[in-house]
């Protein structure tokens, strides 16, 4: 653990609960030490013989009737030999829908798989900071609350905002946070370690660019057919094919049949994902024919056997996070906003005097936010509009990735913060109304 | 130096031989105590003796540096020990690892940086004393003071936050305007301890100008509102201001060095009587100018005379006293440059002799004026007495000269084009009676212009040529020259002149035409 001053460490634990994944460590590490998979796999009959990971049974009785009954006999399976093994018939879920908190049921679970089983730590015997998007709702921050204190036994508890946590990951008391992550973008704007809810835009974004690509590889085109993204678990054998040949493959038709359809969609997005990840890509000059053809088409071969070259047309997916052509805005009115249009929505809720100090100190941050070229992207863009922009974008993949953890473990390991913790005998004191007054 | 015996046995290590032979010398007793240490050749050693300096010390095995003793070296012994934040109002403990040796008792390090921002307060009597606006109610009120402590006056924030239900939107200039006037009021009406000033100081330190900030973030509105084109609008006047300024401080530092030079402040010239309010006046005239015109900056105009040596002194100096001292001394005054002319070192003529600058003709057209006038058998190239009139004389004949020079050029140039007009009606004609001879009456029509050249002969005028269809009509009027010599020198008999020889139809010829019809 480094020592610097004004650190003051209580062994504090931090939890950031995201889209793709939940990160949780102790405060004043640089990494978090457990990162796990958000989406769990589960099974409704309890018949099951893979007993690797057990099940949340371990609710008081006293929650038991305001628990859903198919949560008694349903079997979790979390983590890294969780959702991403083939089991028959296991369904994948995930709490989170648009970045929020939805389904609060596997959250326990979730968290002790996370601090108990992967971090071997006693919640119990540390304060814990939990992580909220900007656009968290007054009863889930309650809720969180109510299980932390509830289930976990944790004696202290904070929530604070990820746009906040970024900005301090950065440095900065003052900060545009712009946050994209599997799931939702999102602009922040923060002043003196408050967010401005006036200048809080977010849109789900990434979404948009995922169905884009998996748009691009589904449908066939002049060149080629259909891609089929079969996961590599229910591929029998394949044999190797030349570039853009029909694959050779066959299927494992023993487990087709207890495929399920959550499981198959789940997967197949990772398998997007990936080729996003690994080919996908966006111009740094805006949208230009001659560019795209002349950049170096890249391979990628699917679980399949099938492989390719894509040139221009991976150019395509990032696009979509900086414009929409007209006729995608035509035929649908309900397109999520574009970056450009987010920065430009946040920029009209701010003061103007705060304008000049925002655009000077813009954060980049989030999972979705390495998405080869998009800094550069965007660092144009901003350019082209605004007189003097300096973009704060973290080289090191990590720090992109778990700002928002990172800034938790900045924020709790700060001797000036340990007053702000809710204590255990608050929380009983005040109930849930001591959750707003104290985390602004 | 030859090896004996006794160097090979040592070298061989071989022992030494009592019985030395004839040949080895007897061994000396200094060469048996005194040994050859190591790293010494023999050579050296048998040179220098057993005096030569020990490498000993250093070769001997370096020593390590120390290490460096950090404090005590003694372990320290840290322990996990639960502390009490002062700052918090319950009772939670947490734990942190501390040096055993700090004081368990003392408060919590990081308690004094709870620092609370103080608000004011008021009660319910002083708000209806003082306090009431009938745009605010008490609770809108308590509610700004109580955001206004929680967020501890980050008007940003207050403002962002500011939900009051059923209450009228408020921009943040409201909402700065209440709480700065109440607390002003309620510093006023209250008791004051100290005097008076600081009481001031603290009612100013409370100042807020709602309009003030209004019209302030309008104006910072707009400039951010600015396009593309009038930034960059904006930046080229700035540019263009600073190159203004720019030119002008270096032409006042010129007018400067002029002035100082011309009014004889530093020459000391005897007969220059420095101009009293020149100078001032000049500098007034300028600014006055500066504050008219600013588009004139760039070339400021002065009064010439001040300027120009001509008369050194204005003009109402120059009475008819000093126009008969002038005549009586033969000193001719140039005429003063128009006050128009720029002030600048090119329109400045200093003192000269006037046979330094006798007039010549242009450069461009020189050696044709030479080669005229040497027809003429005139020689202008050394003017033997450059009297006034002289030189008048002089210029007035090169003038004329050049000017010969020009209508020839016209002249030769129309002919040309005549001819060229010609030959093109008689391909034309010829074309209409038959396509196939256009060649042979180009070339006929080219060997008739030369002709005509030919018997045209001199200065001839050439009144105007008619197209054969009319269509085009080329005119030129050429002048006969007359030129005349009043100069002694010149022999009368010649005054016309024949310019036959002179070569000017290199730059009429046909192709350079249109440009050069331009600049006639």
């Amino acid at each position: 653990m480094v020592n610097y001053g004004g650190g003051d460490e209580v062994s504090a634990l931090v939890v950031d609960i995201g889209s793709s994944s939940i990160r949780a460590g102790y405060a004043g590490d640089d990494t978090p030490k457990a990162i796990i998979s958000t989406s769990y796999g589960y099974k409704q009959a309890a018949q099951s013989s893979d007993g690797d990971v057990q099940m949340s049974e371990t609710t008081a009785d006293g929650d038991a009737p305001t628990e859903p009954t198919k949560k008694k006999d349903t079997k979790m399976f979390l983590g890294q030999h969780g959702p991403s093994i083939w089991r028959e018939g296991m369904e994948i879920g995930s709490p989170l829908r648009d970045g929020l908190i939805t389904d609060f049921n596997p959250v326990p679970a979730l968290l002790s798989h996370a601090l108990v089983d992967v971090m071997r730590c006693n919640p119990s015997e540390h304060p814990t900071l939990v992580t909220e998007p900007a656009w968290n709702t007054q009863a889930n921050r309650e809720r969180m609350a109510e299980i932390m204190f509830e289930e976990f036994q944790v004696p202290a508890f904070y929530i604070a905002n990820t746009g906040v946590l970024n900005a301090f990951a950065a440095g900065k008391g003052s900060a545009l946070v712009i946050d994209v992550g599997q799931s939702m973008a999102s602009i922040t704007p923060v002043v003196d370690g408050f967010v401005l809810r006036k200048g809080l835009v977010s849109s789900p974004l990434p979404k948009l660019v995922h169905a884009n690509a998996r748009h691009i590889l589904a449908n066939p085109t002049a060149t080629r057919a259909g891609i089929e993204l079969y996961p590599h678990q229910l591929i029998a054998s394949k044999t190797p094919v030349e570039s853009s040949a029909p694959p050779q493959y066959a299927l494992r038709t023993d487990r087709m049949a207890g495929t399920t359809e959550s499981w198959r969609v789940w997967y197949e997005n990772r398998e997007v994902d990936e080729w996003i990840q690994s080919v996908a890509g966006v111009l740094d000059q805006g949208w230009n024919d001659q560019a795209a053809t002349l950049r170096p088409p890249r391979q990628y071969e699917f679980p399949t056997g099938y492989n390719a070259y894509f040139g221009s047309e991976r150019y395509h997916v990032g696009e979509q996070f900086f414009h929409h052509s007209q006729q995608l805005v035509a035929s649908n009115p309900n397109l999520p906003k574009t970056i450009p249009a987010l920065l430009s929505d946040s920029l009209r809720g701010c003061d103007q005097d705060l304008r000049q100090v925002l655009m000077g100190n813009i954060v980049l941050t989030g999972g979705g936010s390495l998405f080869a070229g998009f800094s550069d992207r965007l660092e144009n863009e901003l350019s082209r509009n605004f007189a003097h922009v300096k973009i704060h974008a973290p080289g090191n993949p990590i720090e992109r990735r778990y700002g928002g953890w990172l800034g938790g473990s900045i924020l709790a390991s700060l001797g000036t913060f340990h007053q702000l913790w809710i204590s255990k005998e608050e929380w009983q004191e005040h109930g849930k109304a001591i959750v707003g007054q104290r985390c602004k | 130096m030859a090896a004996t015996a006794a160097d090979i046995r040592s070298a061989l290590s071989l022992p030494t031989n009592s019985a030395a032979g004839p040949s080895q010398p007897q061994p000396r007793k200094s060469n048996s105590t005194n040994k050859k240490p190591e790293g010494i050749s023999r050579e050296l050693y048998a040179l220098i003796g057993p005096s030569a300096p020990s490498l000993a010390a250093q070769l001997a095995k370096p020593r390590l540096k120390q290490k460096p003793n950090l404090g005590g070296g003694g372990k320290v012994k840290w322990e996990w020990r639960s502390f009490k934040n002062g700052a918090r109002s319950d009772s939670l403990q947490l734990g942190h690892w501390v040096k055993a040796t700090t004081d368990p008792s003392a408060e919590y390090p990081f308690e004094k940086y709870n620092v609370k921002s103080t608000i004011y307060t008021y009660s319910q009597d002083e708000y209806t004393r003082f306090l009431d606006d009938k745009e605010w109610t008490k609770e809108e009120t308590d509610y700004l003071f109580e955001l206004v402590r929680d967020y501890d006056m980050r008007w940003y924030i207050i403002y962002d936050r500011y939900e009051y239900p059923d209450g009228t939107p408020r921009s943040m200039e409201d909402l700065k305007d209440r709480y700065y006037s109440v607390c002003r009021k309620l510093i006023r009406n209250r008791p004051w301890a100290g005097d008076e000033t600081s009481k001031i100081q603290l009612i100013s330190s409370f100042q807020f100008d709602k309009d003030r900030e209004t019209t302030r973030k309008k104006y910072v509105a707009s400039l951010e509102n600015r396009t593309q084109d009038e930034i960059a609008e904006e930046e080229a006047l700035f540019i263009e201001l600073k190159r203004l300024e720019q030119s002008e401080r270096r032409f006042k530092k010129e007018r400067e060095e002029l002035l100082r030079t011309l009014a004889g402040i530093d020459s000391g010239l005897p007969d220059v009587i420095p101009d009293e309010d020149g100078p001032a006046s000049l500098t007034l005239e300028v600014k006055k100018k500066k504050k008219g015109a600013a588009a004139d900056l760039e070339t400021p105009t002065t009064p010439s005379n001040i300027i120009s040596l001509g008369p050194p002194v204005p003009k109402r100096a120059q009475s008819v006293k000093s126009a008969a001292q002038d005549a009586h001394h033969c000193i001719v005054r140039t005429d003063p440059p128009p006050a128009t002319t720029p002030a600048t070192k090119a329109a400045h003529t200093p003192v000269h002799l006037r046979s330094f600058k006798l007039p010549a003709p242009k450069a461009a057209i020189a050696p044709k004026v030479a080669q005229l006038l040497t027809e003429l058998s005139i020689t202008h190239t050394r003017l033997v007495m450059p009297t006034r009139d002289n030189c008048a004389q002089l210029e007035s004949l090169i003038e004329a000269a050049s000017a010969l020079i020009d209508t020839k050029k016209v002249v030769d140039k129309t002919e040309q084009d005549i001819r060229v007009l010609k030959v093109r009606l008689g391909s034309r004609a010829s074309e209409g009676a038959d396509t196939g001879v256009g060649t042979p009456m180009d070339a006929e029509g080219e060997t008739e212009g030369g002709d005509a050249e030919g018997e045209d002969g001199r200065a001839q005028s050439v009144v105007s040529t008619k197209s054969g269809r009319g269509r085009k009509q080329v005119s030129c009027s050429c002048t006969y020259f007359y030129i005349e010599f009043l100069k002694p020198n010149v022999p009368q008999s010649r005054r016309s002149v024949s310019i036959s020889s002179i070569d000017t139809s290199g730059s009429v010829s046909a192709r350079a035409g249109p440009k050069r019809q331009k600049r006639i």
